[in-house]
């Protein structure tokens, strides 16, 4: 008993604050993660699915997603989708942040108000977003036009290359709350002194701001951007609502060519290696965050 | 320390809470059947305890939900070994409900299901075999044919439909056309018809099975199969819909239109003609009551195709088996039959009480005609990656991504991969 | 304490119009989706498209209250029940996590907070196979017990990153002070440190809170009564095998966002303040 004790004494301890919430996790999150990992070195499709005994397959499920050109395309997509998202949704949001923690008038209930897009179910904001970019019916081509910036109805979603801007700005649109009150609420944890002893110090708006605000923001902006990229990394429903992967396949993401593999073409064991590369991925970019930031805190 | 006891009592109470008390998750049946025990004849548990039978179905619409529960309420008050009851799985959501629940073992007694998707789910092995119980002698093969793998029979047909076109007839008029009869005449009429904001024709062309739905009857109408999208009949199938989308008589955006979307288009006047089915009819005469629109038989190249849709009953293997064919076998009487597709705007898949319907609904019965030629996709398990082939195919020549040849060998190439297994 | 000094004299002016410009240009997919709810299906499609109804059509809000199995007040506590015991479970688990994880030097931290993260890695779809058969086997499955355990698994991992921030930044001398004054180290965490790092646990409660709320797929999956799965579910009434009904669409997403509208505007004295109030003083 005292061995446990004394084991518990310093640092310790903090074990037994983290593990009711690790323990939580682990159960329920942990066994669907390995139950994935082992589905997609099986060969589950519409005809095993039932059996007691599913047959192995080794890499080959990999092997042949890698030769899938919707694949390979889907993870370029994934890849320039969340690096567009994360950083027009951050700096907007960032922007918005600063901007609201000024003290004037309508600064707080407009900044409630600016949470909404956020509150709207995803599968709405999809179609309606779906519905502004129509190439007929749609608002934005009417407005585009209407103030003369365009002169012929751009056809937003039945075109590659312009379906994925769509789908971002769609996507940036729900990001932005996200973003602008976690930064909102980090720049509260930066004592008020600081920049009036800058100011008495004659510095500037844009000295304090790089020299005090971001300094001291630094583990809030890190926090919302690596969680800002796991969440848009494997976004599916908006994508999948809003195009389902088209036109022809140009906007498939992982996560939603993952869902059509294993739900609408039965391959479940390819669909689950394809959720295993996504997962892979963010694994890398995960480690990469850790080795970043709890280095600096224990510096 | 105070935090950390009533969080942990707080956990082991919410876990004991429900390990322990979990009685609502097992019959939910017993509340959704309110209405079914409203007959008077209560389940009387004293000596032997009802079968449940539970149904999952697709249908969001009011009306479709009202008239099942009717019959199910129906039969429940006519016996008392038997308790039906169903429940509402959206159709975005029903075959990932069937995949996960096939793998989970938790699946209803009896599933109603889109007929294309029959045979992968039989090859699952989880639908009873119900070969000889049922007489179809008089139903449609095609809807037969897509509960039938390898000789044995899967399922019973639900009620059927088809595709046919649907013109504005005002519009026609105005512009002095002739309802189109063959590829050329639709092509011209749809030309003719298309001025201002106005297109001429419109069908879903989704890149998934619904598009493949609706381009199916100009595939089939050259004569050539849906597996045979790299033949001269696949390739003029998909110059024509090439032609029409380039020429302007059909909008690129038919690619992002559901079917219930271009009815949208149809009754705001924003095109003249449709290919849809029979189940918009109702919505349509309570949007627009003052529109003058008719249906005619869908355009054909060498012969007059369309292509046969619905739903099938499927008993799943295993549970109660015989409960479930017994609540079929009543589900399936003419009498059942005839309340279910007259509320909803379905066709019989019994061609006997399918010639008694619709007696005064020209329109309506005008699908009846259509469906003499109608065929079914598929059948085969493996029919969703070749109905996403064909669409893919489609969805390229439409917005100008390939040439015709090169997407239809695009196609073929992954059917023979399909099919050569 | 706070941001005390208010704007004051033009700069007050112009920014607040700033404020209502940038509002309208980020909130007019919000009005258009009001619009879109009070006009008929005819209207919809009209080509050009109208920016206010010619014709108001209110049938698709009567329409939201009672679609035939689904009823929105039911269904409106079936979700407030989830989410706030999603929320709850999240802040319970999920604050001393965050402290254990903030001001403890353990062996074992880092691959403690892969861990959290590594949670949030797969793609929802993938994940609901094996919760499916997890809850099956626990006999939750179809009991609203299911879509709180899993919505609380979103919620987790998100309090957590976000919290330890908090945590972190409160100066060790408060801690110090604290046990000086009796306090072991879960008295301390309880009566000092929580009250300060409150900003944080308020906007994680809310955030919890909010994930529960607009969870589709869990609620769905889980759950198989239609009278039991959770506000989110009323989509389907309007999104069918043929089509979608777009004012009825329209008109169940204002209605499913003025609950939540209204306990913002309600509440928002007390969150906004939660969340604003420096956390640090002196």
């Amino acid at each position: 008993m005292h061995k446990v004790k004394k084991f518990f004494q310093y640092d310790n301890i903090g074990y037994l604050f983290v593990l009711p919430a690790f323990l939580y996790m682990l159960i329920f999150v942990g066994y669907p993660i390995v139950d994935n990992i082992i589905l997609s070195f099986q060969d589950v499709t519409m005809k095993t699915l039932t059996a007691a005994h599913k047959p192995f397959a080794g890499l080959d499920n990999y092997i042949e997603i890698f030769k899938d050109p919707v694949f390979l395309k889907s993870l370029g997509n994934t890849l320039l989708f969340t690096v567009c998202c994360l950083v027009l949704q951050f700096l907007i949001g960032f922007a918005l942040a600063v901007f609201f923690n000024q003290n004037f008038r309508f600064s707080k209930p407009v900044r409630g108000l600016l949470m909404m897009p956020w509150m709207i179910p995803i599968t709405v904001t999809a179609l309606i977003f779906k519905f502004i970019f129509g190439t007929d019916v749609g608002i934005l081509n009417f407005i585009l036009k209407s103030l003369g910036l365009i002169k012929e109805n751009i056809d937003w979603l039945t075109s590659s290359g312009t379906a994925m801007f769509a789908i971002i700005m769609a996507n940036v649109w729900i990001g932005i709350p996200f973003n602008m009150i976690l930064l909102s609420t980090g720049l509260t944890t930066i004592p008020q002194e600081l920049y009036e002893s800058a100011s008495i110090d004659g510095a500037g708006k844009v000295q304090t701001f790089f020299k005090i605000t971001l300094p001291l923001l630094k583990p809030t902006i890190e926090a919302v951007l690596i969680l800002g990229f796991i969440y848009t990394f494997k976004v599916f429903d908006l994508v999948y609502v809003m195009t389902g992967g088209g036109p022809v396949n140009s906007t498939h993401m992982l996560s939603t060519y993952s869902y059509k593999l294993s739900f609408e073409m039965f391959k479940y064991s390819k669909g689950s290696a394809v959720a295993n590369v996504l997962f892979v991925i963010l694994l890398v970019v995960g480690v990469f965050y850790l080795r970043m930031t709890v280095e600096e805190e224990e510096a | 320390m105070k935090t950390r006891k009533i969080a942990t009592l707080l956990a082991a109470a919410l876990l004991a809470g429900t390990l322990a008390g979990c009685g609502s998750s097992g019959t939910g049946a017993t509340e959704s059947v309110t209405s079914a025990v409203e007959g008077g004849t209560e389940a009387s548990l004293s000596e032997k305890e009802a079968e449940n039978v539970t149904i999952w179905y697709y249908w969001e619409a009011e009306n479709h939900q009202k008239a099942m529960n009717e019959v199910i309420k129906g039969y429940n008050a006519s016996q008392d070994e038997i308790l039906v009851t169903a429940k509402y799985v959206p159709f975005a959501d029903f075959k990932k409900q069937l995949s996960i629940g096939a793998s989970a073992s938790e699946l209803p007694d009896i599933a109603i299901l889109d007929s294309p998707d029959h045979a992968s789910y039989a090859s699952m092995d989880i639908f009873a075999d119900l070969t000889g119980k049922f007489d179809l002698s008089n139903y449609y093969q095609g809807a037969v044919d897509s509960c039938t793998i390898d000789g044995t029979l899967y399922g019973v047909p639900f009620g059927v439909n088809c595709l046919g076109l649907y013109y504005n007839a005002d519009m026609l008029q105005e512009a002095g056309c002739e309802v189109p009869d063959t590829w050329e005449e639709l092509k011209d009429t749809a030309e003719t018809l298309t001025q201002g904001n106005v297109t001429g024709l419109a069908f879903c062309s989704l890149q998934n099975e619904e598009g493949t739905f609706n381009f199916a009857p100009w595939l089939w109408s050259t004569g050539a199969s849906s597996y045979e999208m790299n033949s001269e009949g696949g390739i003029k199938a998909l110059t024509f819909v090439k032609e029409l989308v380039d020429c302007g008589a059909m909008d690129k955006e038919c690619i992002n239109w559901t079917q219930g979307d271009v009815m949208n288009q149809f009754i705001s006047g924003n095109v003249a003609m449709m290919v849809n089915g029979p189940w918009q009819i109702p919505t349509m005469r309570e949007e627009v009551p003052e529109m003058n629109w008719d249906v005619a038989l869908i355009p054909k190249d060498e012969e007059y195709a369309s292509d046969l849709g619905g739903e099938n009953y499927a008993v799943v293997a295993g549970r109660n088996e015989e409960a479930a064919l017994k609540f079929l076998e009543y589900a399936t009487s003419p009498d059942q039959v005839r309340t279910l597709m007259d509320s909803f705007g379905y066709i019989s898949a019994d061609k006997e009480i399918a010639a008694t319907q619709f007696t005064e609904d020209v329109q309506m019965k005008f699908f009846t005609e259509q469906l003499e030629y109608a065929k079914p996709r598929g059948p085969l398990a493996e029919w969703p990656e070749i109905s996403d082939a064909i669409s893919l195919a489609f969805n390229q020549v439409m917005i100008g991504e390939a040439e015709p040849e090169e997407a239809a060998a695009t196609a073929q190439s992954t059917i023979d991969s399909i099919i050569g297994q | 304490m706070g941001d005390e000094k208010k704007v004051a004299g033009s700069k007050n002016v112009i920014l607040c119009i700033l404020a209502v410009v940038v509002l309208c240009i980020l909130l007019f997919p919000l009005f258009w989706i009001i619009a879109t709810s009070l006009k008929t299906e005819k209207e919809i499609f009209q080509i050009p498209p109208t920016l206010v109804p010619h014709v108001w059509n209110t049938k698709s809000y009567a329409a939201q209250v009672e679609t035939g199995d689904f009823n929105m007040f039911r269904s409106f506590g079936n979700s407030l029940l989830i989410s706030f015991g999603a929320m709850a479970i999240s802040v319970i688990l999920a604050v001393p996590a965050s402290y254990g994880i903030a001001k403890y030097r353990f062996k074992g931290k880092k691959m403690v907070m892969l861990g959290f993260l590594v949670t949030q890695m797969l793609p929802v779809s993938v994940l609901l196979t094996p919760m499916f058969i997890m809850f099956k086997n626990i006999h939750l499955y179809n009991t609203p017990y299911a879509a709180i355990l899993a919505d609380a698994t979103i919620g987790i991992p998100f309090s957590v990153l976000i919290l330890k921030n908090f945590f972190a930044s409160i100066p060790k001398e408060l801690e110090e002070a604290a046990y000086i004054d009796g306090c072991n180290r879960f008295t301390g965490f309880v009566r000092v440190l929580v009250p300060i790092a409150k900003p944080g646990v308020v906007v994680c409660a809310v955030f919890s809170f909010l994930y529960g709320w607009g969870d589709l797929a869990y609620g769905m999956t889980f759950i198989l009564d239609q009278q039991k799965r959770p506000i989110t579910a009323g989509i389907f009434n309007f999104m069918g095998q043929y089509g979608t009904k777009w004012s009825y669409l329209t008109a169940f997403a204002v209605v499913t966002i003025i609950p939540v509208a209204l306990i913002f505007i309600f509440m928002q004295k007390y969150i906004i303040i939660g969340m604003t109030n420096g956390a640090v003083k002196g």
